[in-house]
């Protein structure tokens, strides 16, 4: 291996902090809609009803058996252009990785609802408690706690997955990485960089996750 | 995978070189097969202008060879270390920058960048791009170029990974042009003719530049093929095949200047 460039990416680091900027940004705005979205498609799954489960079950199959890096293409190149008339790149950005992380929390809200013993609903229920008020007073507490390491795990991976956005050219961490690797056609700096950039949001927001899960025990 | 029919001396060249990569068999050229007409995947071989010319020239250096489409990056790393392959040949401009990692071939082929826009473009020039927003494949020389024109970090300039990638950002209207080869911008065009494209062609900014084959640094086949590209150009092998790909006689005045600069 030879010499290796600390100058090259001091130089590039200013950029590459931009683009850590957008990888949150991007990631948090995602995880949010996600989040929401992820809400209304977990319910729907577990509706009495077909019409709203079946299409909630084909919503989670689609976006958790096909590769972000497709939907991403698809998003970006089919799905923008269609409803605005061209493409956008941030657009696209947030609304892929907002449809594939939905799926995932869906599953996650599914989950830790249904985790809740079902002796849970029968007892608040015989104490007199409506529907509503046992979801919220009983079931929810208890789902949500269990839900924050999967949740804090979809996070991290929405993180690491938003560097395939540099294949649309979003102007994240890595879409900077890439452009550093072009300019010096070299690979440790850009990359190990970029790695070590991923792995510091990464790991200090699984602390804070853990931290937070202490807290609520 | 492809491997050239060798004719002549092709084991007699290894016994005479000391080097590993030829006693142990066909020199391996890397590629990254995504540039067409230049090297391009037809399902699973590498075929294009590039790939007929090296074996031309292997053929003539009297070495077996065998190219394998490994990506951009890995072709670049690897050939570096010169250990899995002992060559690179992708379009790989000759710039003074690369000259620092690799040594390079003899130039082998000229080309420019170009503009490529929709019908009815305001554009002209490459300045008259300063303040749109354009597409190119990230590293390139057209990545240079436009970096410098508009400043490396302006927002309208994205780099893609692939020059596929910026034309169908073009197409589907996110961005004013993009610029890339000529004969990448010909091609696209040419496959194209129902999306009302045009290319602008810009001497004043736009330099030609030279294509040359890529070795790590010290490569003794330098020295072994660069006698052969001279000769199959000389000779007339090398414009059949550039006829074969682009459909004209190449103008070789240029190339035979840089060629004797080295």
């Amino acid at each position: 291996m030879q010499e290796f460039r600390f100058d090259i990416i001091l130089y590039y680091l200013p950029m590459l902090l931009q683009g850590t900027l957008l990888t949150i940004g991007i990631s948090i705005l995602s995880i949010i809609l996600g989040s929401v979205l992820g809400l209304i498609v977990g319910f729907g799954r577990m509706s009495a009803h077909a019409y709203f489960r079946l299409p909630a079950a084909c919503y989670i199959n689609f976006f958790r058996g096909t590769p972000l890096l497709v939907q991403i293409l698809i998003v970006h190149f089919g799905v923008v252009p269609a409803l605005v008339g061209h493409t956008d790149v941030m657009i696209a950005a947030v609304l892929s990785m907002t449809l594939n992380s939905a799926a995932y929390t869906a599953e996650i809200f599914r989950a830790g609802i249904q985790s809740v013993e079902k002796g849970q609903t029968e007892a608040s229920l015989s104490l007199g408690m409506t529907h509503r008020q046992t979801m919220r007073y009983i079931i929810l507490p208890q789902a949500i706690k269990r839900m924050v390491p999967a949740f804090g795990n979809e996070f991290i991976v929405l993180i690491k997955d938003s560097s395939l956005l540099t294949v649309i050219a979003a102007k994240e961490l890595m879409y900077y990485a890439n452009v550093m690797r072009g300019q010096y056609m070299r690979i440790w700096e850009p990359y190990l960089t970029a790695a070590i950039i991923y792995l510091i949001l990464t790991y200090s927001l699984s602390k804070l996750l853990n931290w937070w899960e202490r807290r609520m025990n | 995978m492809w491997a050239a029919t060798c004719s002549g001396p092709c084991s007699s060249a290894s016994s005479e070189s000391s080097t590993p990569a030829a006693a142990s068999g066909p020199v391996r050229f890397a590629t990254d097969a995504s540039y067409a007409p230049m090297e391009f995947m037809d399902l699973d071989q590498v075929k294009g202008f590039d790939i007929d010319f090296i074996a031309a020239v292997a053929k003539e250096a009297g070495l077996e060879h065998e190219i394998t489409n490994v990506g951009w990056d890995t072709m670049l790393e690897s050939v570096r270390q010169g250990t899995e392959y002992q060559a690179g040949i992708s379009s790989v401009s000759i710039t003074d920058e690369r000259k620092d990692s690799y040594d390079f071939s003899l130039p082998y082929f000229e080309s420019t960048n170009i503009i490529m826009v929709k019908q009815g473009s305001p554009v002209k020039s490459a300045l008259d791009l300063k303040d749109k927003k354009v597409a190119v494949q990230n590293g390139t020389t057209a990545d240079i170029l436009m970096s410098g024109i508009m400043g490396a970090n302006n927002p309208g300039l994205s780099k893609f990974e692939s020059n596929a990638l910026a034309l169908m950002e073009l197409d589907s209207g996110g961005a004013d042009a993009v610029v890339a080869d000529i004969a990448v911008v010909r091609e696209y065009i040419k496959n194209n003719p129902d999306k009302n494209l045009v290319s602008i062609a810009d001497s004043q900014n736009f330099d030609s530049e030279y294509y040359g084959i890529i070795y790590p640094k010290g490569s003794e086949l330098k020295a072994k093929l660069d006698p052969a590209i001279q000769k199959i150009i000389d000779n007339g092998t090398y414009a059949k095949i550039y006829k074969t790909w682009f459909g004209e006689e190449p103008d070789l005045t240029h190339l035979k200047a840089a060629m004797a600069k080295g």
